[in-house]
């Protein structure tokens, strides 16, 4: 297993959040947790880039492996350049004062391997060839779409082995999110494991292999992501109908 | 009256304060941006202390700060009357330029915050890498204005004995009798130099700036 | 390459600028250079007048060099007791205040304290305590403030809304021509010269108040350097030194 996460408890002061959930990332697939708003969805991954702390939270007990390293053992910028593992956090956090090009270069600030970080580059702009035409704008003029483009190819930059996506389709028109999804979809071909956490359960089992649904902090529900979906309580709560 | 000598007498004193403005100005922006730090990242404690010394700095005029910190602070340490006007203008700088790069920092933080710490930057590296670069960009504007007024005030160290335009417009007003023609002269100089310093930050602002439209 | 030229720019700058610092055998000598013809700038932008040529001849018989140092004549005392200079000659009366703060050389020369007013002014002026009744003007920091401020405002003569301070002279003699004051106090020697410089302006009375001699201001504990400079003040004295340098500048 990639990524292995068993009996995870997390606090937010006196307030329980995740009541002991447990879940696993197969290397090379697209596992999806899907759950309302509150339910639990984002607190999991900032646990897993050990950001928690910085949300306000604390991880009570419970384990979170990654290739079978004891992720707690980790600082939040070691998860990232020594784990590879790369966070694309909820609303589109880019740095917006910078140009697209500049976001780029930037996510790739550790890198030595200067002619493998321009291939890298020219990878972002192959599957998003808008933020190529864009590359030179103010990041905080971009379009919402345009703008978890270059969320998710600022993350790729890292060259992570493992992508963990926080709602990438908020608030963005059903095409672009198409068209975004279709993106992913690429870029998990091209090796990288990807947990993506969606409240937009129709489309997250659509674009996944794997699939959990999350209800106020506690796992109700598990298997591929076709079952899931076809399951009569997910369909009504999730699925509308 | 020989006007030529008359106006290079008061030209001469240019160089002292261009001299002043080119110290006391990169010194307060260097203080500034440490002690802006410190406010806004370095705790409650550190904050606080920050924010005394901006309210303390900035409650007082300039002048009797310059006389404070030229006479009793510099008491013991022999500077010349150049250095410790331009270092004590520098700190009566600081506060101000700690204001605006604060405004700046607080401006960009936040979010920023937690876009780097997902692409892997420690907390140190955030604010070095993307705070910071940010934020001064931002910050540019209003420091223009701060460098407009830093010129204006480099004049205050005529009361330490420095031969900058005020006083020798002062010195040779007294030995002419011709008191409005020297500040005028004198009035002229100060005007030029912050029209050249604003264009030039205009200038390095577009420069910097990234473009809606390329 | 442009910011390296900038900080070249600042460091010749600054090296520049520092190249004319205190060092140890210069006699580093303030005065305010604002109070012709004791001492002023001349067209060539060079310290000139009775004080600044008499401390020359000083220097020189000390075999030192004298290193001029301009500040305005409120700053001087304060910097002679932070040693920030060696000594300060700006037609410094002695006054008890002050000896506390520094010590006085031997007198070089002696002033009086006039009045000066419009040529038109016809009001009744026949001793100093008159001035209580008019809008008075005064270098502020002087013997002439002070004796204002103690014997006219101190003694409730007059009200000290009634009283312009200003820093220097000349201002004062402007203000007195806009109409803004009607009496300007100030050494006689600097007064004469203003009134001979402008029409409209005269002396109208004088007396020997609060000044009187005239010192060079050094830092308490100089003793050797006191007694030295009052050696060469006395032998200027003896040579007729000091007096044909007053009629040069005084009374030509």
């Amino acid at each position: 297993m990639l990524l292995s996460i068993k009996d995870l408890f997390v606090t937010y002061g006196a307030i329980e959040a995740l009541h002991g959930i447990s879940f696993d990332g197969e290397e090379g697939g697209i596992v999806t947790l899907i759950g309302a708003n509150g339910a639990g969805k984002s607190t999991t991954l900032w646990s897993i880039v050990r950001q928690i702390k910085e949300m306000g939270g604390k991880v009570d007990s419970g384990s979170m492996e990654f290739k079978g390293e004891d992720l707690s053992k980790y600082s939040p910028h070691d998860v990232v350049n020594k784990l590879g593992i790369t966070l694309v956090p909820e609303g589109r956090r880019v740095f917006s004062n910078m140009s697209v090009l500049e976001n780029l270069k930037i996510a790739a600030f550790g890198r030595k391997d200067k002619e493998d970080v321009a291939q890298d580059l020219e990878r972002v702009f192959g599957i998003f060839p808008r933020l190529e035409e864009r590359k030179s704008q103010l990041a905080d003029l971009l379009s919402g779409g345009e703008l978890q483009m270059l969320a998710v190819g600022r993350s790729l930059m890292n060259r992570g082995s493992l992508m963990l996506l926080d709602e990438p389709s908020m608030g963005l028109a059903p095409i672009l999110v198409q068209e975004l999804f279709g993106n992913l979809a690429t870029i998990n071909k091209e090796g990288s494991t990807i947990l993506l956490v969606e409240q937009n359960a129709h489309l997250a089992l659509r674009y996944t292999t794997k699939a959990y649904v999350l209800e106020t902090g506690t796992i109700t529900l598990s298997g591929s992501s076709e079952e899931v979906g076809k399951n009569p309580e997910v369909k009504k709560a999730y699925l509308g109908g | 009256m020989d006007f030529a000598k008359f106006f290079q007498y008061i030209a001469s004193g240019t160089a002292y304060t261009v001299g002043v403005t080119l110290i006391a100005l990169p010194f307060g922006l260097v203080l500034g941006l440490i002690l802006s730090l410190m406010h806004v990242y370095g705790g409650k404690f550190l904050s606080r202390i920050m924010a005394v010394y901006s309210t303390i700095m900035r409650g007082i005029p300039p002048i009797v700060l310059l006389f404070i910190l030229y006479f009793m602070v510099s008491g013991n340490i022999n500077l010349s009357p150049f250095w410790a006007g331009s270092i004590s203008l520098g700190i009566v700088s600081s506060a101000y330029q700690m204001e605006i790069i604060r405004g700046a920092l607080l401006s960009v933080s936040g979010s920023q915050m937690m876009a780097a710490r997902s692409i892997g930057m420690s907390r140190m590296q955030a604010i070095r890498h993307i705070i910071i670069p940010q934020a001064l960009r931002l910050a540019i504007p209003p420091w223009s204005n701060e460098a407009a007024i830093v010129i204006k005030d480099s004049s205050l160290v005529y009361a330490l004995g420095v031969p900058e335009v005020l006083r020798r417009a002062q010195l040779i007003s007294a030995s002419t009798q011709e008191p409005f023609l020297a500040y005028i002269t004198a009035g002229l100089i100060y005007f030029a130099l912050v029209f050249i310093t604003n264009r030039l930050l205009n200038r390095l602002e577009k420069r910097l700036a990234i473009p809606a439209n390329p | 390459m442009k910011h390296r030229n900038a900080l070249l720019l600042v460091i010749l700058l600054a090296l520049a600028l520092t190249a004319c610092q205190k060092t140890s055998d210069n006699l580093v000598v303030g005065t305010s250079a604002d109070y012709p013809p004791y001492e002023y700038v001349d067209e060539a932008g060079n310290m000139a007048g009775f004080d600044i040529e008499l401390m020359a001849e000083i220097a020189k018989r000390m075999d030192v060099k004298i290193e001029w140092q301009d500040m305005p004549f409120d700053s001087l005392i304060q910097a002679v007791q932070e040693g920030k200079i060696d000594a300060s000659i700006s037609c410094f009366n002695y006054s008890e205040e002050r000896a506390q703060l520094v010590d006085f050389s031997d007198p070089y020369h002696t002033s009086e304290d006039a009045f000066i007013a419009m040529k038109d002014f016809t009001k009744k002026f026949t001793k100093a305590e008159d001035a209580a009744n008019y809008k008075l003007g005064v270098q502020s920091g002087t013997m002439q403030d002070e004796w204002i401020t103690e014997e006219l405002i101190e003694t409730g003569l007059m009200s000290e809304s009634n009283l312009s301070r200003y820093e220097r002279v000349d201002q004062a003699a402007l203000d007195l021509k806009a109409g803004r004051i009607d009496i300007l106090m100030a050494d006689d020697v600097p007064a004469g010269v203003i009134a001979s410089q402008d029409d409209d302006l005269e002396i109208i009375y004088k007396e020997m108040l609060y000044t009187g001699p005239i010192n060079i201001v050094l830092p308490k504990g100089s003793a050797d350097l006191q007694a030295e400079i009052n050696r060469i003040i006395a032998e200027l004295k003896a040579e007729g030194f000091i007096e044909k340098l007053a009629i040069k500048y005084f009374y030509e």
